[in-house]
C-alpha cells in the first residue's frame, strides 16, 4: 500500500538517487551559479547527466526491506549517514566486560608510540636457531583441517613458530588454494584461551597416566570383548583413525562403534546406498554443466566440496569463456547459491519433493514411473510453479549430458533418489556426476545415535567414549541422549562412564560429571599430526604447527589408549600407518625402500598422491528408489499453519563455531545481522501474522515451545519459517558464545530434523534489537552493483547505455576533479589496482576473513556494530532487486578503492592519508588524530574508525595470532583496506634483492589468495599481461561513483546473468509495479 | 620600549617551544651515546676490531630478512667451545647453551613498533652497516650511533646517494667516501645506478 512502483520512487525518499539534491540546491539559491566553485559545477555538472529517478537505470537496487518500503520510521532512522548513537560515549558495564574478553592489546604498537622508550626491553635469540627459520620471515606449512568427515587441505604461515595465517593449499584438488571462512578463522579457535584445558575424572583433575592406566585395565579385563563398550564418533575420514578404529574392533570385538555428525551428507547417502547397492560419495563436476537445477540445494556454500564446485560454477558465469551456464534453484530460504540464480523459484521444503517430480515427470523415460509414484505424493503444483518446472525441465533436456540435478542435504532421500534418477535419465552420470568410492562408508546420523540411547537405555553400556563433536547440543531435543546422560532422568546413569574428548567444555561436558565420568581435552588439529580424506578421497596429512598450548590430547593418542599398546606420539602412529600402505600404490615393491622421500613429499605437499577415490563402475537400480518414494511421507501441511526449516548456519554451522569471534561477528551472508539468529519470514507472510522485523515471538511447534526474534527477509518462501542451528549455546567455559541468538534445537525432532508443517508463530510482547551491517554506510540508491541479463552487453538497451554512460563514460576533467591541478604520472613502475567480477562473487565471506586474519582487525561486539562500528576492511554488500516478496539479488565487496584522486586524502589535518607514487591511498596510523573528517568524505564509507581500545586485553594466547608485519591500531585512529601493502612491501623487497620486477604470481591480497570463485584479482595495472590489467579492461568492467571522479583504482565487473527467454515474461509480470502489496 | 616588550612576549613561547624541539630531537631523548649495559659483557671492540670477524658471521640473516638476528647462543658456542671455553666471563653464556635457557640481551636500537624497517634491502642496495651503526668495533658497549627519528630516516630516503658504498664494503667499519666531494658525488651516482637505488618516500614504505 505504502510501496511506490519500482519506476518512480519519489524524489524524497532516501531511495531515490543522491545527486538531484543539487538540483534542489539550484532551485533554492540561484547564487549557486555565481559561486563559480569547481565542485559546485561538478555537482551540477552530474546532476544535469544524472536523471530525475533511478527507475531509469531500468532496475531499482535496495538494501533491505524498510528501505524498500520506505517506511517513516525508516526514513527517521536512516536519514543520518550514522545509525543512532554512533557518536555516543560507551556506556554500561556489559560492554566493558565484553572488552575484557574480546578486546587486544598494545603490546605490539603503541608503547613505543611516545619517544620514551621502554629502559629494558628484551630480545631473546634462539639456543640453536632451528635450521630452516630465519627470523622475521614467515614459513609455510601444509596442514589440514578436519571437521563432519571431511579434510580441508591447508597452507598455513608460521613466524617464529607462531601460526598466523590460514590459507588454502595450492595442490590440494578440492582446495585449490581457497579456503571457506571455517577454515580461516580454525587459526582464532587454536588461540582461544576458553579452550578446554583440564583432564579430569568427575570433578578431580587427572593426569593422563591415570586414564591410560584405567583404560588399559578396561581393555585388558574385558572378558566380553567390550560388549559394553560403546563409542560415538563423528564419521572417520581419517586413515590412520580408520585403523585404529579397527585395530580397537580387533581387541574388543563386540564394542561398537557409531558415527554421528549434526550437518553431513546421510540422506545422499541413503539414496545412493540404494540405487546402487553400496556407499558411494557424489562428486559433480560443474565446469561441463550448461543448466543446473538445484533444489534445494546451496552447494555454493554448503560443506564439503563448495570450493571446487564456486570455481567451476564461477569459470562458467565469465563471458569470455564462452557460453554462460544456467542455473535454476528452487528453496525456500534465500541462500548464497539462492542469489546466484538465473531463476530462482520460492517453494517450502515440502515442495521440493513436487517440483523433483515434475522435472521427472516432463523429461519422463525411465525416470516417469518414479516420478507418477512422487507426484502422487507430493500432490499438485500451482499454475506458476508449474509453468516454472515445464520451462527448466525443457531447458534440461535439451542439454543431456551437460545438465545436472542437485538435492540438498536438508531434503529427504527419496528427493536425492528423484535427482539421481533424473541425472542417469539426462545422460549426466560420468559427465556432470561421478560417483565414487565412499570415503566414509558407515552409517551415520540420527540412526545411529537411536541405537545408542536404545543400548544404553536396556543397561547394555558400562563406558561410553564421545569424540562426537557436542552431540548433546547438536541432537534434536527428542534424541534422547540427553536424558540417558542426565543422572536426573536415568536412575542408572551411575552406573555408567562416559569419556567425552573435545575442544571445549561445552553442554555435553555438563553432563560428565560422575565419578566414573572423564573429560579429555583434546588437543587442536593445529598442534598434532593427523591426516583425513576429502570427499573426493584424497589423503591431505595435517602437520601440527605448534606444540599443545593447553596440554590438550591428541584424538589419535587418545583413541590409542584403547588398544593397551605401548605409548606412541601421534606422529610416529601417522607415519607408521603409512609407512605400512603399500598397497595404496602402484609400485609396491619400491614402496619401503622409498618411503622416507614420499613420506617428506606428503608432508610438505599436504597431499598423499594419488588417494582419490576410485571410481564406482554400478549402474544405478532406478527401481530400488521407488522404495525410498514409498516410504516417505511428506510433512502435513494445515491450512494456516507454517513450515518450519532448520538451517545449518553460514557462520557457526552447527554451534562448534559459536566461541569464534571472527565468525561471530561475520555478517550473515543474506541477513547481514552480526552476533544473532533469527526467525526469518517472507514479507508477505508476516504481514499477515502481522510482524515487523525485531518483534519477539513464541515459535510452537509439536507442543515445543520457543521465544524468539523475528526479522523479515525477501526472497524467503511464504509461510514457511526459517530458523539457523548453532546458537543459544550455553557450555560452560564458552564465553563467546554463551547467551548468543536461541537454540533450535530445542524445537527439532529426529523424525523431521530439517523441516516440518505445523508450527505456530505467536506474537508476544517485547521486541529485540539486531545488529546489522545492513544498513551502515548505504551507497544512496546509486547504481553501484550492476547486473544484466549478457544479452545487454552485445545489444545494449537504451536503458543500459544510459547506464554504461554513467558508470563508464568519459569525465570532464574541468569538472568531475575533485583535486584539481596536475595529475600524477603513475605510468613508470608498479601501478596498483584490484578488479572484482561480480559475475563470480557469491557473496561467501572468505575474504572478510581472510582480510581479518591478515590484517589484524578487532573483533567489537554486538552493541558496537549496531553502532555502526565494525571494523571489517572488506564488506560485501548485499542488494536485492526487483519484487521484494521475491527478488534477485547481487553481492559487491567494497573496501578502499584506493581513488587516484582521493577525497579522504585533501580533509584530512595532519596528513595522515596520503598517497604513494605507485597509487596507494596510504593510511599512516602514527599520524591520525582521529578527526574522521576523510571517513566523513568518503564517497564508498570505507573507512573504519577505533572508537575504542579493541585491541586491549587480550590473552597471551590471542597476542600470538597477531600478524607481525601489519600495526596493532590504538584508540582513536581511523584504518581501512591497504591493498594487503605489506605484502607488496615484502614482495617488492625480495624482488629487489634479487634484482627483477614482482611476479604477478608471487603477490597476491589475503583477499585475493582465498577467493574460492577467483573474483577479485589485484596486480599492476601497467603490465599489459597480468589478469587485473585484462579485467580492468574488460567492457564488463566500471569504476564505483566514476561520476565523482574519484578514479578508483579497484574497478567492479558488471554481473552477467543468463535468463531463460521462455522465463523471461513470467519474470516480467511478477516483477510488474505492485500496487496491491 | 613596547618594540622590546613586544619582542620579549614573542621570544618567549618561540623560545619555549624551539627549546622544546631542541630537547626532543637531543640525544637524551633518541638514546644516542648511551652505552647499554648487557647481561653478558660483550665487547664489539674485540670481535669486530681485534679479530676482525665480520659483522655477518653473527648477524646472519642481515641480507635476507628484516632483522639482522640477535646470534643464538650456538653461534656463540661455535667459537667458544674451543676458545676462552673456560672464561669466567662467559659462564653465563655456558650455562645458557647447556640448559637450553635464552639470553635476555638488552635492546639497543628500538624503532616504534609502526615502523617497519627491513635490513635486507638496506644492505643489498649498498647502505653499510657503519652509516646506521656507527664505529661498532669501537664501542665496548655497543649505543644507538644515530638518532634513528623519522627526518634522519628522510634524509637518506631523500637522497640515498651520498651513504651507498660498494657491496664490498659494506661490512667494513672503515670505508670512507672518498675525500673528493665530486668524486664521491660521482661514486653515489655510479652505485645507485649499479643497485638500481630510488628514492622512496611514501608513507607505506616504513608503515603499514
Amino acid at each position: 500500500m505504502n510501496t511506490k512502483p519500482d519506476g518512480a520512487p519519489s524524489q524524497d525518499t532516501p531511495s531515490t538517487f543522491a545527486l538531484p539534491v543539487v538540483s534542489d540546491r539550484t532551485g533554492a539559491s540561484p547564487s549557486a551559479h555565481t559561486h563559480g566553485d569547481a565542485v559546485e559545477q561538478a555537482l551540477e555538472h552530474a546532476a544535469q547527466r544524472s536523471v530525475p529517478a533511478e527507475g531509469a537505470y531500468g532496475k531499482t537496487y535496495w538494501l533491505g526491506l524498510e528501505e524498500k518500503l520506505a517506511t517513516p520510521e525508516f526514513l527517521e532512522e536512516t536519514r543520518p549517514e550514522f545509525p543512532v548513537g554512533a557518536d555516543l560515549p560507551p556506556t554500561g558495564f556489559v560492554r566493558r566486560e565484553f572488552m575484557q574478553l574480546l578486546g587486544a592489546s598494545l603490546a605490539l604498537a603503541g608503547a613505543s608510540a611516545c619517544s620514551t622508550r621502554p629502559s629494558d626491553e628484551r630480545m631473546v635469540p634462539y639456543t640453536k636457531t632451528p635450521p630452516e627459520v630465519v627470523p622475521g620471515n614467515a614459513l609455510h606449512y601444509a596442514s589440514g583441517m578436519t571437521f563432519a568427515g571431511h579434510t580441508s587441505g591447508l597452507l598455513i604461515s608460521a613466524r617464529e613458530g607462531r601460526p598466523i595465517k590460514v590459507e588454502g593449499n595450492p595442490q590440494h584438488p578440492i582446495n585449490q588454494g581457497a579456503a571457506g571462512i571455517f577454515e580461516q578463522a580454525f587459526l582464532l579457535s587454536l588461540y582461544d584461551p576458553q579452550r578446554a584445558r583440564v583432564l579430569r575424572q568427575g570433578k578431580a583433575p587427572r593426569a593422563l597416566r591415570v586414564l591410560a592406566e584405567e583404560l588399559a585395565t578396561l581393555v585388558s579385563k574385558a572378558t566380553d570383548g567390550g560388549a559394553r563398550v560403546r563409542f560415538l564418533t563423528e564419521p572417520i575420514n581419517s586413515p590412520m583413525l580408520a585403523d585404529v578404529r579397527n585395530r580397537i574392533l580387533k581387541k574388543l570385538p563386540n564394542a561398537r562403534f557409531h558415527s554421528f555428525a549434526p550437518i553431513a551428507q546421510d540422506a545422499n547417502n541413503e539414496a545412493t546406498r540404494a540405487l546402487f547397492g553400496q556407499a558411494v560419495a557424489t562428486r559433480y563436476d560443474l565446469s561441463g554443466a550448461d543448466v543446473i537445477l538445484a533444489l534445494d540445494a546451496d552447494f555454493l556454500e554448503s560443506r564439503p566440496t563448495h570450493l571446487a564446485m564456486a570455481r567451476q560454477f564461477a569459470d562458467r558465469r565469465d563471458p569470455k569463456n564462452g557460453e554462460l551456464n544456467r542455473l535454476y534453484v528452487a528453496e525456500p530460504r534465500f541462500s548464497i547459491t539462492g542469489g546466484m540464480a538465473d531463476h530462482r523459484v520460492r517453494v517450502k521444503s515440502r515442495d521440493i519433493l513436487g517440483v523433483a517430480a515434475a522435472v521427472a515427470q516432463a523429461i519422463g523415460g525411465q525416470v516417469s514411473g518414479l516420478a507418477a509414484a512422487a507426484a502422487a505424493k507430493a500432490g499438485e503444483l500451482n499454475a506458476d510453479l508449474a509453468h516454472w518446472v515445464e520451462a527448466v525441465a525443457a531447458d534440461l533436456k535439451s542439454k543431456p549430458g551437460k545438465s545436472l540435478v542437485i538435492a540438498g542435504e536438508r531434503q529427504p532421500a527419496a528427493v536425492h533418489a528423484l535427482a539421481h534418477a533424473i541425472n542417469v535419465a539426462l545422460r549426466n552420470t560420468d559427465a556432470t556426476v561421478h560417483y565414487t568410492q565412499a570415503t566414509t562408508p558407515e552409517a551415520s546420523g540420527f540412526g545411529e545415535v537411536n541405537a545408542l540411547v536404545e543400548d544404553i537405555k536396556a543397561g547394555r553400556v558400562d563406558t561410553l567414549v564421545v569424540t562426537a563433536s557436542n552431540p548433546l547440543y547438536t541432537l534434536p531435543s527428542d534424541a534422547g541422549l540427553a536424558e540417558v546422560l542426565n543422572p536426573a532422568t536415568n536412575p542408572n546413569r551411575e552406573k555408567l562412564g562416559v569419556l567425552y574428548a573435545a575442544h571445549y567444555e561445552d553442554e555435553t561436558s555438563d553432563h560428565v560429571r560422575s565419578a566414573k565420568d572423564w573429560f579429555i581435552p583434546l588437543a587442536h588439529q593445529l598442534e598434532t599430526w593427523s591426516d583425513g580424506r576429502a570427499l573426493d578421497g584424497t589423503v591431505a596429512i595435517a602437520q601440527p604447527l605448534i606444540q599443545p598450548l593447553f596440554n590438550g590430547v591428541p584424538e589419535a593418542e587418545f583413541f590409542a589408549l584403547f588398544l593397551d599398546e605401548p605409548y606412541r606420539p601421534a606422529y610416529q602412529m601417522l607415519r607408521d600407518f603409512w609407512a605400512g600402505q603399500s598397497g595404496l600404490t602402484a609400485a609396491a615393491a619400491t614402496f619401503q625402500s622409498d618411503f622416507e622421500s614420499r613420506w617428506e613429499t606428503w608432508v610438505s605437499e599436504g597431499v598423499v598422491a594419488g588417494t582419490a577415490a576410485n571410481k564406482v563402475s554400478a549402474t544405478a537400480n532406478l527401481e530400488a528408489a521407488n522404495a525410498l518414494i514409498a516410504a516417505y511421507t511428506p510433512p502435513a501441511s494445515g491450512k494456516g499453519d507454517l513450515e518450519l526449516n532448520f538451517v545449518a548456519d553460514y557462520k557457526v554451522f552447527d554451534g562448534r563455531f559459536g566461541n569464534n569471534a571472527w565468525l561471530q561477528e561475520l555478517p550473515d551472508p543474506i541477513t547481514k545481522i552480526v552476533w544473532d539468529n533469527a526467525a526469518i519470514l517472507s514479507p508477505a507472510t508476516a504481514k499477515r501474522l502481522g510482524f515487523e522485523s525485531g518483534d519477539m515471538a513464541e515459535l510452537t511447534y509439536q507442543g515445543r515451545k520457543l521465544s524468539v526474534p523475528v526479522t523479515i527477509l525477501p526472497g524467503n518462501a511464504d509461510d514457511t519459517i526459517v530458523v539457523a542451528l548453532g546458537y543459544g549455546r550455553n557450555g560452560l567455559h564458552e564465553v563467546v558464545a554463551k547467551g548468543i541468538g536461541f537454540n533450535a534445537n530445542a524445537l527439532r525432532s529426529v523424525k523431521a530434523p530439517w523441516f516440518d508443517g505445523g508450527a505456530q508463530l505467536t506474537k508476544v510482547r517485547g521486541s529485540y534489537t539486531f545488529a546489522r551491517t545492513q544498513y551502515h554506510w548505504r551507497m544512496e540508491g546509486r547504481p553501484l552493483a550492476l547486473d544484466m541479463p549478457v544479452s545487454q552487453l552485445t545489444h545494449p538497451s537504451e536503458e543500459t547505455e544510459h547506464i554504461l554512460e554513467r558508470v563508464k563514460g568519459p569525465i570532464e576533467p574541468e569538472l568531475q576533479n575533485i583535486l584539481p591541478g596536475a595529475d600524477f604520472d603513475y605510468s613508470g613502475g608498479y601501478k596498483w589496482g584490484m578488479a572484482i567480477d561480480l559475475s563470480r562473487c557469491t557473496g561467501c565471506n572468505a575474504c572478510v576473513i581472510a582480510c581479518q586474519a591478515e590484517n589484524n582487525i578487532p573483533v567489537v561486539g554486538k552493541e558496537q556494530v549496531g553502532r555502526g562500528r565494525e571494523m571489517h576492511w572488506l564488506r560485501i554488500d548485499r542488494y536485492f532487486q526487483g519484487n521484494e516478496n521475491d527478488p534477485a539479488m547481487v553481492m559487491q565487496p567494497v573496501a578502499c578503492v584506493h581513488c587516484e584522486k582521493a577525497p579522504c586524502e585533501y580533509v584530512c589535518p595532519v596528513n595522515a592519508t596520503t598517497h604513494s607514487d605507485e597509487g596507494l591511498n596510504d593510511m599512516v596510523y602514527n599520524r591520525c588524530v582521529g578527526t574522521r573528517y576523510c571517513s566523513n568524505n568518503c564517497p564508498y564509507k570505507v573507512r573504519r574508525f577505533n572508537y575504542l581500545h579493541y585491541t586491549q586485553g587480550k590473552a597471551p594466547t590471542e597476542k600470538m595470532l597477531m600478524n607481525p608485519d601489519v600495526t596493532v591500531r590504538n584508540r582513536g585512529v581511523m584504518e581501512k583496506c591497504t591493498y594487503c601493502v605489506q605484502r607488496i612491501e615484502r614482495a617488492r623487497i625480495t624482488a629487489r634483492v634479487e634484482k627483477r620486477l614482482i611476479q604477478e604470481k608471487e603477490l597476491k591480497t589475503a583477499c585475493q589468495q582465498t577467493c574460492p570463485t577467483q573474483a577479485i584479482v589485484f596486480g599492476s595495472l601497467n603490465d599489459k599481461s597480468q589478469r587485473v590489467t585484462q579485467l580492468t579492461e574488460d567492457p564488463r568492467a566500471y569504476a564505483l561513483l566514476h561520476e565523482l571522479g574519484t578514479r578508483p583504482r579497484t574497478s567492479h565487473l558488471i554481473r552477467v546473468r543468463n535468463p531463460n527467454p521462455a522465463l523471461a515474461v513470467a519474470t516480467e509480470h511478477s516483477q510488474a509495479p505492485e500496487g496491491g502489496h | 620600549m613596547s618594540r622590546l616588550s613586544a619582542a620579549t612576549l614573542l621570544a618567549v613561547p618561540a623560545i619555549a617551544i624551539g627549546g622544546l624541539m631542541a630537547y626532543v630531537r637531543s640525544p637524551h631523548v633518541t638514546f644516542q651515546q648511551h652505552p647499554v649495559e648487557q647481561p653478558i659483557e660483550f665487547d664489539h671492540r674485540h670481535h669486530a676490531g681485534d679479530e676482525q670477524i665480520d659483522c655477518r658471521y653473527c648477524h646472519w640473516t642481515v641480507e635476507k630478512a628484516p632483522s639482522a638476528g640477535i646470534p643464538s647462543t650456538t653461534v656463540c658456542m661455535s667459537c667458544h667451545a674451543q676458545v676462552w671455553n673456560k672464561s669466567p666471563y662467559l659462564t653465563e653464556v655456558r650455562k645458557a647453551f647447556f640448559t637450553d635457557s635464552a639470553i635476555p640481551w638488552v635492546r639497543v636500537h628500538n624503532l616504534p613498533d609502526f615502523v617497519y624497517f627491513n635490513h635486507s634491502i638496506h644492505v643489498n642496495k649498498g647502505v653499510g652497516c657503519a652509516t646506521c651503526h656507527g664505529r661498532i668495533d669501537q664501542m665496548a658497549a655497543v649505543q644507538q650511533f644515530a638518532p634513528l627519528t623519522m627526518s634522519w630516516c628522510l634524509d637518506c630516503h631523500r637522497d640515498p646517494k651520498p651513504n651507498l658504498r660498494p657491496a664490498e664494503f659494506i661490512t667494513s667499519m672503515t670505508w670512507t667516501p672518498p675525500a673528493d666531494k665530486a668524486e664521491a658525488a660521482e661514486l653515489g651516482n655510479k652505485l645507485a645506478e649499479e643497485y638500481d637505488v630510488h628514492s622512496r618516500t611514501s608513507c607505506s614504505t616504513c608503515h603499514r
